[in-house]
């Protein structure tokens, strides 16, 4: 052997002990506090990460497309108001157990019983186990979107959480611990810090060796320090909220944008019982005074990627009873000040509450736009910033509501019904979706219609009237339809942010590890 | 005066400081008419120079709204010298009134006072501010209640003590002696010889001022946007790091001069003074 082939040799078999073939990978995400980690209490984006990966349900969204794909369950059958579900019988819990019909039932009533999070689209469902695979759902009234909203229902583990606890419902338990059929379960949480999970082994349908091993999701991490971990490799996909200037300085060091559409909008909800706002033409008067222009050129990421297109109406583009995309909201200052003399309370007294959340750094320059934007019409205002946390308390009473208070709201099953219900039905006011407390008896009655018309014509119909309505009575500035962009590593691939015949159409299930892929 | 201007110029630190003081404080009285955004202190969006670096339209960049950062300094001291001056103009008297009475009458009532005092001074300046405007509403109102409320005691204990060695110099007992009334050896006697000390504080003083009102609003507890504060355009501008310094950089210095300029004026007050520590 001559010196230069040893040394070639050499170096051959060093390379290859320093690679680590069976080397653990670790995806590094982050998103704002807190994650709330009990299926019956999850609602917003963190939570349903958590949900989405610890837990699964009897139907998913289709990849690339509309409709609903079988799950945990392998057909449905339905008359409108019964719905029946044959379950898979090869499905085991991360502890062990099986899934069989009896865990879907007591998760449903879990659910109600609770009466948190998202339950309120099960509130008229009785469930019952017709055997270990079958179940049947009986619907009080005819409720479209049903089969949609059941990527709303986690599947828990009943004996496993009877076994560790001793309420009935389990819900310290549940708060600490997964108990689900999810590709990954929980290794540690603390919903103010962090949640780590870990790759399944009796996961049913299996997880790919490219799927990450571990998965650290922190909570509440500063846009600076996303900023410079990517920078320095120390982070894979940071979460939403990082303001667009951050997730450019990140695009041009090579990161990449990853995007999930929308099936939400950004709106600026005003309380409507508080004056000057409880007077509808004070509340289209700011409606009109608003800059949309404006608001979609601060959102755009770069030439090709933006947070959003411009609002039609109160309906994002692509959902029944939209207005046509190219009829977008435009700021109109004569009409503005129409309204504003048609107000009964006099503008010079105005002193508009303009809130912000502190966790999402973006708010802050609508505020600013609002306010700057008002001043024009000779409306003062002043800017408040929340913390998540205690926005979330505020809402709850009508007076300590701010008079303007802006969210992202999404469609959490991907149907209108559960964007607007929650947001202007009459009977779910004062949650973090609702701070106008609209009650509006058309409001009401076409939401209804919605909800059950039987066919997708009748809902097409309702949903239009509602859009027409709530531009009537404006309780809301409908800022833009939003699109959600993510900055990451090139450490991983994520077909379903990235690829539109993969993506779900449901906000945070782009997030299922199980379809991630390590490059590293 | 002469002689006190002769030490000031003696060290060349402390002339520099009453340079940095009075150039702060004609930049800030001046500022509508020096700043080349006058309007930049309001309610003033402009997107389309949006988050520009330092350059000839913009000294020191823009903002994320498109507010030149150059103008909102200026104004932003104009807030900061305000809060100082009302700071001190309302925590001195209500200090020196009370270390006065508990210096010169001791006895229960100074002993009474003085362990109030020291119940303010146990607890940490900020978190008192802190507390008290979680309690209250964020206005630049509040902001210098907090932080009066949390400086009086210092004034009261600095001057509780020079009382306490004043009372039994010749002077008092000569006043005492010859019937003078408490309220006259208090404050025509005692006083004018605490002023050098009280001086002296209240110009290094005004550097914590500045620094304390500027972490409140950090906190966003402070003066409200679109009113520009030093503070609160560090806090801002802090998620933007690295990539837009400026927004955090030139505000931040601007806190150092503030600080920077009244400490120094303070030392050199000190030796004109011949103030002990």
């Amino acid at each position: 052997m001559t010196r230069k082939t040893t040394l070639a040799t050499v170096l051959c078999v060093a390379s290859l002990l320093s690679t680590p073939i069976f080397a653990e990978t670790v995806l590094r995400i982050d998103e704002v506090a807190v994650g709330e980690l009990d299926p019956a209490k999850a609602s917003d984006y963190a939570d349903s990460i958590l949900m989405f990966n610890v837990y699964d349900t009897l139907v998913i969204p289709q990849q690339g497309g509309p409709g609903h794909v079988a799950h945990l369950a392998t057909s449905w059958e339905s008359d409108g108001a019964t719905y029946t579900f044959e379950l898979r019988d090869d499905v085991k819990f991360q502890s062990g157990n099986s899934m069989t019909a009896a865990d879907v039932v007591y998760s449903l009533e879990r659910m109600q019983a609770l009466g948190a999070g998202l339950s309120y689209l099960f509130t008229d469902v009785k469930a019952e186990a017709k055997s270990d695979t079958s179940v049947q759902f009986t619907l009080a009234q005819p409720y479209a979107p049903f089969v949609a909203s059941l990527v709303r229902l986690p599947i828990v583990d009943m004996a496993f959480v009877k076994a560790n606890s001793e309420s009935e419902w389990g819900e310290e338990f549940l708060s600490a611990n997964g108990a689900g059929t999810g590709a990954y379960g929980v290794k540690s949480h603390n919903p103010q810090e962090e949640t780590v999970m870990t790759k399944s082994d009796s996961y049913f349908l299996g997880v790919p060796d490219v799927a990450p091993d571990t998965v650290r999701l922190r909570y509440g991490l500063e846009a600076a320090t996303v900023r410079t971990l990517i920078s320095q490799g120390e982070h894979d996909i940071a979460s939403q909220w990082l303001p667009p200037e951050v997730i450019q300085a990140l695009a041009k060091d090579g990161a990449q944008l990853l995007t999930e559409s929308g099936t939400g909008a950004f709106y600026f909800k005003m309380n409507t019982t508080k004056a000057p706002l409880d007077d509808v033409n004070c509340r289209l008067a700011l409606s009109h005074a608003f800059d949309y222009g404006t608001a979609v050129q601060m959102i755009a990421i770069n030439d090709e990627v933006s947070a959003g297109s411009p609002a039609s109406g109160a309906i994002p583009v692509g959902m029944y009873g939209a207005n046509p995309a190219d009829a977008v909201m435009a700021r109109d200052m004569d009409k503005a000040k129409e309204y504003l003399d048609a107000c009964k309370y006099d503008a010079a007294d105005f002193n508009i509450e303009v809130s912000w959340i502190a966790e999402v750094p973006l708010e802050e320059r609508f505020a600013l736009l609002m306010q700057s934007n008002f001043t024009e019409l000779g409306i003062k205002s002043e800017i408040k910033k929340l913390p998540w946390a205690l926005f979330a308390e505020q809402v709850s009473k009508p007076e300590n509501t701010p008079h303007i208070s802006q969210l992202f709201v999404n469609a959490v099953t991907g149907d209108p019904d559960t964007l607007l219900y929650g947001m202007y039905h009459s009977s779910t006011p004062g949650t973090w979706q609702s701070p106008e407390y609209l009650s509006d008896a058309k409001v009401d009655e076409f939401l209804d219609a919605g909800r059950s018309a039987a066919d997708d014509a009748g809902r097409e119909e309702a949903y239009k009237a509602l859009n027409a309505r709530l531009m009537e009575i404006a309780p809301t500035i409908y800022g833009f339809d939003r699109q959600s962009v993510f900055a990451a590593s090139n450490r991983v691939k994520v077909p379903a942010l990235s690829d539109a015949s993969q993506a779900f159409g449901l906000d945070g299930m782009g997030f299922s590890f199980r379809l991630m892929e390590m490059t590293e | 005066m002469i002689r006190a201007l002769r030490i000031l110029a003696s060290n060349p630190l402390s002339l520099f400081g009453l340079l940095l003081v009075v150039l702060i404080v004609l930049v800030a009285i001046l500022a509508p008419w020096i700043a080349p955004f006058p309007t930049h202190n309001g309610a003033v969006v402009d997107f389309a120079f949006a988050n520009k670096a330092p350059g000839a339209r913009n000294w020191m960049g823009t903002d994320l709204v498109g507010r030149d950062i150059f103008s909102r300094i200026l104004y932003a001291y104009q807030i900061s010298l305000t809060l100082g001056i009302v700071v001190l103009a309302i925590a001195t008297p209500i200090g020196t009134v009370v270390g006065l009475i508990a210096g010169y009458s001791g006895g229960w009532l100074g002993t009474v006072l003085m362990r109030i005092v020291d119940v303010f001074l146990s607890i940490p300046p900020l978190v008192l501010a802190i507390a008290m405007m979680g309690v209250l509403e964020p206005t630049l109102t509040n902001a210098m209640l907090a932080v009066t409320v949390m400086w009086w005691p210092w004034y009261a204990r600095l001057v509780y003590s020079v009382a306490r060695s004043e009372r039994e110099e010749g002077y008092v007992l000569a006043a005492e002696v010859i019937g003078a009334n408490t309220a006259h050896i208090t404050f025509r006697e005692i006083l004018p010889n605490c002023l050098p000390a009280i001086i002296t504080k209240m110009t290094l003083d005004m550097g914590f001022v500045i620094i304390i009102a500027s972490s409140l609003s950090f906190l966003g507890l402070g003066v409200q946007p679109p009113t520009p504060d030093l503070g609160s355009m560090v806090a801002e501008g802090a998620r933007y790091l690295p990539d837009s310094w400026w927004l955090t950089v030139f505000p931040g210095l601007a806190i150092l001069v503030a600080v920077f300029g009244f400490n120094l004026l303070g030392d050199g007050l000190r030796d004109v003074f011949g103030v002990d520590e």
